[in-house]
């Protein structure tokens, strides 16, 4: 019996086109079982978190890799941070553990020297991001426009002044944000879309497991935003509850995955992934941290070069 | 030679002015092509006012009839003052572009109507200028534009061929031209906007709807959304005394657009 919204809408499609077969990536590996929670205890055998009110219990090693702004270790996995845990491919323990990781991602509205107003998009509001001295530097190599009007990526690290930067997620686009190059209107639209998947959120965040994806339908109730761009891959349009397979060229891992938001932000960027080899330009896919981690990609180095099949009957 | 270059000029000036004239009268701007924001950040007054200004329907119709009275008097007169007045134009236009790369590189600069949307750039400023400088070099040519059409020289062909291709060269709204050219042709039915109204007008007017029509019992629908093609409209029914749903598909596609039904009886919770 279909209980959620995605398979409400699939049975209903269904009926219509008969199940489909889901082609999915051959010779693609399954996802890895990544667990986000909340830290209730941690020993350097031990991590208890409190995953959505169910109490879970992983197995750590000395090989386990701790992040908290940058390599850290089991002082960091205190008690009611919000944490990202993926298991390792050859046993249960886990391997990495990211702690309060975040992402900020969108149109500068402001800069100051320490510091960034940004604009997330309409489902994401705006951010305050604080950008330290020593990060600056390293920011602004990647992102040498620190000016209202053009992008910014930057990973940051939960923070009693909210998010800090850490890291440059991505190189910035050299263009200003409403200055997007849309593909021709009659491109025709690719069976595989190629291109960057990165992550969006925070390790605490609410989202239910999913995929953003770019060009959600502004029409009826299919959960997209009227002025979104229409990003720089010729895309299908879809709905909150479509689903989307998710394939990491890099790391050969693949995954289908709901749209649980609209990727307006993603549109905006259309730019590359260098994880394992340059990918084709695009952000096609915003994947929830945990759906992200699971596919292998490393929350800290912010993309990987994916491709991206849409699951339907046409 | 020089006499034939000078005479080109006229030539080429005259041509200029009266595209621009048409693209103004034709083409027009779209509202949405130099916001008043960029992202939250709000243009300044002083400028946001002199673009609106550029933007008015009115001062751009008016331009374009001024363009294309200096365009027609290059064609039949030789007077130094039509000369002088399309020089001048030239420089006026090139200062206002130089200024609007500076001041406003979200908006365009109108040059060519609704074609000149895009952002300033370089290509435009020199552009601009070379007209200028073509201006200049028209102030001594002694054939109007008429003229030289009469007796095309070998000369004159060919640096207005030569020309031509610069200017074409020096045109970002030639892409843009090419563009609508070619978005006249329909886009695939998985990325074409369809409004929610064609959708129901499409539903409404289909076999599938005649059929399934007597058994909807409510006229606001469950759910309404798209993949890829298609849009779904679920509507709740009664069929044979039990709750179920109906399944509309409608194809987003711009012409024969196919309607699929499909009768779900036990509701899914």
């Amino acid at each position: 019996m279909p209980s959620t919204h995605c398979d409400l809408r699939r049975h209903r499609r269904a009926a219509v086109f008969g199940a489909g077969s889901g082609a999915g990536f051959a010779g693609a590996g399954r996802p890895l079982r990544v667990v986000s929670g909340v830290v209730l205890d941690a020993s350097p055998h031990l991590l208890m978190l409190n995953a959505g009110g169910t109490e879970i219990r992983l197995a750590m090693s000395g090989a386990t890799k701790v992040w908290h702004g940058g390599r850290g270790n089991l002082a960091a996995l205190r008690p009611g941070r919000p944490v990202i845990a993926r298991p390792g491919k050859d046993g249960p323990a886990v391997e990495r553990i990211w702690v309060g990781i975040e992402r900020v991602a969108g149109t500068i509205l402001a800069c100051g020297k320490d510091a960034a107003e940004v604009d997330m998009g309409p489902h994401r509001g705006r951010a305050h991001v604080v950008i330290p001295p020593d990060v600056l530097q390293r920011v602004l190599v990647r992102h040498p426009r620190m000016e209202p009007g053009y992008l910014i990526d930057v990973i940051c690290v939960g923070s009693p002044d909210g998010p800090r930067a850490v890291r440059p997620g991505t190189s910035q686009p050299g263009y200003r944000a409403d200055d997007l190059a849309a593909p021709e209107v009659t491109a025709p639209v690719p069976g595989v879309l190629r291109g960057t998947a990165t992550w969006f959120g925070d390790a605490g965040g609410e989202a239910p497991a999913g995929a953003a994806y770019p060009a959600v339908d502004s029409e009826g109730a299919a959960g997209g935003c009227a002025d979104a761009p229409s990003g720089c891959v010729p895309f299908p349009y879809l709905s909150v509850g479509s689903e989307v397979t998710v394939h990491n060229e890099c790391g050969g891992r693949a995954a289908t995955v709901p749209v649980v938001e609209c990727g307006c932000t993603a549109a905006r960027f259309c730019d590359r992934c260098v994880d394992c080899a340059a990918s084709p330009r695009g952000r096609i896919v915003e994947l929830t941290p945990a759906v992200f981690a699971g596919l292998g990609g490393d929350l800290e180095a912010g993309c990987f070069n994916a491709a991206v099949r849409v699951e339907g009957p046409w | 030679m020089v006499t034939a270059f000078q005479n080109t000029q006229v030539l080429l000036l005259a041509a200029v002015l009266l595209a621009a004239c048409l693209a103004k009268l034709t083409v027009r701007e779209q509202a949405a092509g130099a916001p008043d924001h960029v992202h939250g950040v709000p243009v300044p007054a002083g400028l946001a006012r002199l673009t609106a200004l550029r933007r008015n329907r009115g001062m751009t119709v008016g331009l374009g009839l001024g363009e294309g009275v200096l365009g027609l008097a290059l064609l039949v007169t030789s007077h130094l003052s039509v000369r002088l007045a399309t020089t001048m134009a030239f420089a006026a236009a090139a200062w206002v572009v130089g200024e609007l790369r500076v001041r406003r590189p979200d908006a365009g600069c109108g040059c060519f109507g609704g074609l000149s949307a895009k952002r300033v750039g370089r290509r435009s400023v020199l552009r601009a200028v070379l007209f200028t400088g073509a201006g200049v070099a028209s102030l001594g040519a002694p054939l109007t534009g008429v003229d030289v059409l009469r007796d095309v020289q070998v000369q004159v062909g060919l640096v207005f061929t030569v020309e031509l291709a610069l200017f074409a060269a020096l045109s970002p709204e030639l892409s843009e031209l090419l563009e609508r050219c070619r978005a006249s042709a329909d886009p695939p039915c998985e990325r074409r906007r369809s409004p929610i109204a064609e959708t129901y007008a499409t539903l409404h007017r289909s076999a599938a709807w005649a059929e399934h029509e007597n058994l909807i019992a409510s006229a606001v629908p469950l759910d309404v959304w798209r993949e890829g093609c298609w849009r779904f409209v679920v509507y709740p029914a009664r069929v044979d005394g039990r709750d179920a749903e109906i399944v509309f598909a409608v194809s987003t596609a711009a012409h024969d657009r196919p309607v699929r039904a499909a009768v779900v009886v036990s509701a899914p919770v």
